[in-house]
């Protein structure tokens, strides 16, 4: 039973994983909250819903879904976060909140309408349902998928960043963006990339919750949204291995809270949580984070 | 004009409390810090004032001071661990704030009733209390404004290093600004309770945040009417274009993205800078002529 739940805790912590990387990259590069990451999440799972419905194969609708919400998150960048940049680091952190907050109405709105505020759910047969049974532990082949491709991808993101020229650049942008400049870096490709790179992994987030509780709705991304922001907090905001383990870490505490503790407390818990941590840990459980916490604002 | 308040009287109900959390939220954005968490006063304050009504029968005049108590003491208590994060840090913590309040607000059923809320509360507040309410948290504001105290909060706004250099204290100020925040939000959270006869936890959630960030947007960080433009236009949009009524959030998002995009300093601010800089420009005009 206690092995069971720590599989499925750590199962959802790498989905957590896929998510709030994109979150914390864009954090990374551009020291601002993107809060319509929660819609292009959603996104993601209503695409691959209604191309599945059309009658795409999945993995094609996989796909779609990745490359539309990595155009979204595009899209975002270039007419709400472009023009912050050249405003002060605390009016381009308020404006970009807000900005976000007001993507993220208009991407909720538009997946109401479309599904009529009703919960959708993939036809029967999108994935096949298989079980495996081994020491005592049930997993199911999605899981297996799940594990196998956000490992794939999360080992694939830190190659790109620590080894590729591309990665350095990203690097570069992060750490100053006007010496980047002056070294020849062309920072708005560098924005294209991350920010496509976010969205994809949100939407493909997306579409993997969307499979596993079977359920895709308009609302589906504020709870994540909410869990980012808990992991960023606990793996240093910028700090993306840091993300990874406290993805994983939330995951586990969040199955095992729900099994053992009385109904309605989870939330307390987590929340509580992040709030304990911003106070003794404000960079992190390993500290590293790339914008420090206590830093005046001019 | 009586006439048409008699008839639109919700309306103007609903502008009024939306105005209450505006400055609530006004407040502690003017001192620089990035507080999502009038929210999590009104919550709190609305269920204080519902229980002191609800199990000790006290009077209505009580319970809203009671609500106010609660919030301006829940005020003080965030901001000591708050004292050392800044920006997006102080978002993120007050955000998470929020979440803990609604959340234990939904798992204490015995004493707040859990989902359902605590309900089939008298009405006990009109037009009159929530006006002068309102009033009087303008009027305080404005105090404000013309004291050295909104003068130590702009320039904590404005630049933390440069304000800290000439003795102003961002300890002392932010706390103070979380104690009114919290103060104006729990007084209105409790208004809100015997105004609307039932208090739920997802009244308070992400949706009631981005609404009074909005009407702070909307209005400006500064000016003392700018909230009430905000609020103006949130409450009003909604009854002027009711065929738009399912896509209201979808234009309230735009307004958002327009405004902080074209307008960084609000629209109310950026209307009242123009109309000063016209002002001044008459005035050099005529110095000319002369």
């Amino acid at each position: 039973m206690l092995g069971q739940q720590i599989l499925n805790g750590l199962v959802s912590g790498a989905i957590y994983a896929l998510f709030a990387l994109g979150f914390n990259l864009i954090f990374g590069v551009q020291k601002v909250l993107n809060l319509a990451h929660g819609g292009v999440f959603m996104s993601g799972a209503f695409i691959a819903y209604y191309a599945v419905i059309v009658g795409l194969p999945f993995w094609v609708a996989l796909l779609l879904a990745i490359v539309a919400c990595g155009l979204i998150s595009v899209l975002i960048d270039l007419l709400g976060f472009q023009p912050l940049r050249k405003r002060s680091l605390a009016d381009a952190e308020f404006g970009a909140i807000v900005i976000s907050i007001g993507v993220d109405l208009i991407l909720a709105t538009i997946a109401q309408r479309l599904s009529a505020t009703k919960v959708l759910s993939f036809p029967f047969g999108t994935f096949p349902v298989e079980f495996y049974r081994g020491l005592g532990l049930r997993i199911s082949l999605l899981q297996i998928a799940i594990v196998i491709l956000v490992a794939v991808l999360l080992a694939a993101l830190m190659l790109f960043l620590k080894r590729t020229s591309f990665g350095r650049q990203v690097r570069a942008v992060a750490l100053n963006e006007r010496a980047a400049a002056l070294l020849g870096v062309s920072a708005r490709s560098v924005y294209f990339q991350t920010f496509f790179i976010a969205g994809g992994m949100a939407g493909l987030a997306g579409v993997l919750i969307g499979l596993s509780f079977n359920s895709v709705h308009f609302l589906m991304g504020e709870p994540y949204m909410l869990k980012a922001f808990v992991v960023v907090v606990l793996g240093g905001l910028g700090n993306l291995p840091g993300a990874v383990a406290a993805s994983l870490l939330l995951g586990v505490m969040q199955t095992m809270t729900v099994v053992y503790l009385p109904a309605g407390l989870s939330d307390t818990l987590i929340f509580g949580t992040l709030f304990v941590v911003l106070l003794f840990w404000p960079n992190g459980l390993f500290g590293g984070a790339s914008v420090p916490a206590g830093q005046g604002r001019q | 004009m009586m006439e048409f308040l008699r008839s639109n009287q919700p309306v103007f109900d609903f502008f009024l409390l939306a105005l209450g959390f505006a400055y609530s939220q006004q407040i502690v954005l003017r001192c620089g810090v990035f507080s999502l968490a009038t929210a999590a006063f009104a919550a709190l304050g609305a269920y204080a004032s519902a229980l002191l009504l609800t199990r000790l029968g006290l009077p209505a005049f009580v319970d809203i001071a009671a609500a106010l108590l609660v919030g301006a003491l829940s005020g003080w208590l965030v901001s000591i661990p708050l004292a050392h994060l800044r920006g997006v840090y102080q978002a993120i913590a007050t955000l998470g704030l929020v979440e803990v309040v609604v959340s234990l607000a939904l798992y204490a059923e015995p004493l707040t009733g859990g989902a359902v809320g605590i309900n089939s509360l008298p009405k006990l507040v009109g037009t009159p209390a929530l006006l002068v309410a309102v009033l009087t948290t303008g009027y305080l504001m404005h105090a404000i404004s013309g004291s050295g105290l909104g003068r130590s909060f702009d320039a904590l706004r404005q630049d933390e290093m440069v304000a800290a250099s000439l003795g102003v204290s961002s300890r002392r100020n932010h706390a103070l600004a979380f104690v009114l925040s919290g103060a104006i939000g729990g007084m209105f959270g409790g208004l809100q309770a015997l105004y609307a006869y039932s208090v739920q936890p997802t009244q308070f959630g992400f949706a009631f945040m981005v609404a009074s960030l909005t009407a702070i947007i909307l209005g400006g960080r500064r000016s003392l009417l700018g909230p009430a433009i905000g609020a103006a236009i949130l409450t009003l949009l909604p009854e002027l274009a009711r065929p738009l009524a399912e896509y209201r959030p979808l234009v309230n998002g735009v307004i958002l993205i327009v405004v902080v995009v074209f307008l960084p300093q609000g629209a109310g601010d950026t209307l009242f800078a123009a109309l000063r800089q016209r002002r001044v420009r008459r005035l050099a005009d005529k110095m000319g002529k002369v």
